[in-house]
């Protein structure tokens, strides 16, 4: 448009201006004439629609400005969520070791105290059999020197001795009535 | 064993006894042939077998104890052990016993020794034990050779016992 101009200018009309004053003149009031019509009858609407566009991007604004805040705090409920998360894995872990560190101690505890048991069960079991092994012994002593004895007893007792036991059997009588 | 039926037995060898007039002979004697045969298991088995007939179970007696007790005693034990009743002879003869001396008024009194008495010591001992009781007895000595040594004496249910056996066995327990 700008090369077509200069190229009809370049030809010439006798006048500075590519055309007639007046029709510059008719032809610019006709513009503002135009331009005004224009800007009476359509401005409202232009103006009624850059309100509503301008609106329309302040919402948009707003309404990312509320997204975004809705993002930061989900991001700091998720933040907060995984410090919550990440206290609550180091707790467990600390009971874990806490849970750990009792049952071995009460583990410990409780072997060393069966050993403990055992080796006195044991001894006492010892003690009993050797008191029991003594006390056979002395029971077959007894039961051999008993028998011994009843057979020395038996075979001393001749004629003459008997007559001793029955008599002193009748002095022992004799002594209680 | 029913006691009735000794009872009723004992009363019956009573009877047959005092028909004879040898209560005591035949209590006393009885008596000592029961412990006899009850020391003796080949004749107590022999007595008390029912598959012998009663003829050959009599005449057993009859050649072991014939000449060797009174009469009436014999016959009494022929009795018995004809009747089938030879393993109860033992307390028959017992209950017979027992009947006798409290007819007599004494009480049984049995008396074991290792070895026989003579006839003054079981006239001593007799003695010493009715003192001891404090009343008459009758006593029926037999030899126990269990006993080793001593005297062992049962008056009714008093007990005096003075035998060798007893001593070791205390000793037992001492042990």
């Amino acid at each position: 448009m700008t090369q077509l101009a200069l190229l009809l200018a370049s030809e010439g009309n006798g006048y500075w201006l590519p055309h007639d004053i007046g029709e510059v003149f008719g032809g610019s009031a006709a513009f503002f004439i135009v331009v005004g019509i224009i800007w009476w009858k359509a401005g409202p609407a232009i103006k009624g629609a850059m309100a509503k566009r301008t609106d329309g991007i302040q919402q948009d604004l707003d309404q990312a400005a509320e997204t975004r805040q809705g993002a930061e705090a989900e991001r700091d409920q998720i933040k907060s969520a995984l410090a919550d998360r990440e206290r609550e894995v180091a707790r467990i872990h600390a009971d874990a070791e806490a849970t750990a560190a009792k049952v071995e101690a009460d583990l410990i505890a409780k072997g060393e105290s069966e050993a403990k048991a055992i080796r006195h069960r044991g001894g006492g079991d010892v003690e009993i059999a050797r008191r029991q092994a003594r006390a056979d012994i002395q029971a077959e002593l007894a039961r051999l020197s008993l028998g011994a004895a009843e057979a020395v007893v038996g075979e001393s007792l001749d004629d003459a001795a008997q007559a001793d036991l029955i008599d002193q059997y009748i002095a022992q009588l004799g002594a209680r009535s | 064993m029913s006691d009735t039926r000794t009872e009723n037995y004992a009363e019956a060898l009573l009877g047959l006894a005092r028909a004879e007039g040898a209560e005591a002979v035949v209590a006393d004697e009885l008596y000592r042939v029961a412990r006899e045969i009850d020391n003796n298991v080949e004749l107590s088995t022999t007595l008390s077998d029912l598959a012998l007939p009663a003829d050959r179970r009599t005449k057993v007696v009859t050649d072991v104890l014939g000449g060797k007790v009174a009469p009436a005693t014999l016959a009494a034990l022929a009795a018995v052990v004809a009747a089938g009743r030879a393993d109860e002879l033992g307390a028959i003869a017992q209950q017979l016993a027992e009947r006798t001396a409290g007819d007599a008024g004494q009480a049984l009194t049995t008396i074991r020794t290792a070895v026989a008495l003579n006839p003054d010591q079981q006239q001593r001992l007799a003695a010493a034990l009715e003192a001891a009781a404090g009343r008459p007895i009758a006593p029926k000595f037999l030899v126990d050779p269990d006993v080793v040594g001593g005297v062992h004496a049962e008056i009714g249910d008093q007990v005096i016992d003075g035998t060798v056996r007893s001593r070791l066995a205390q000793l037992r327990e001492l042990f």
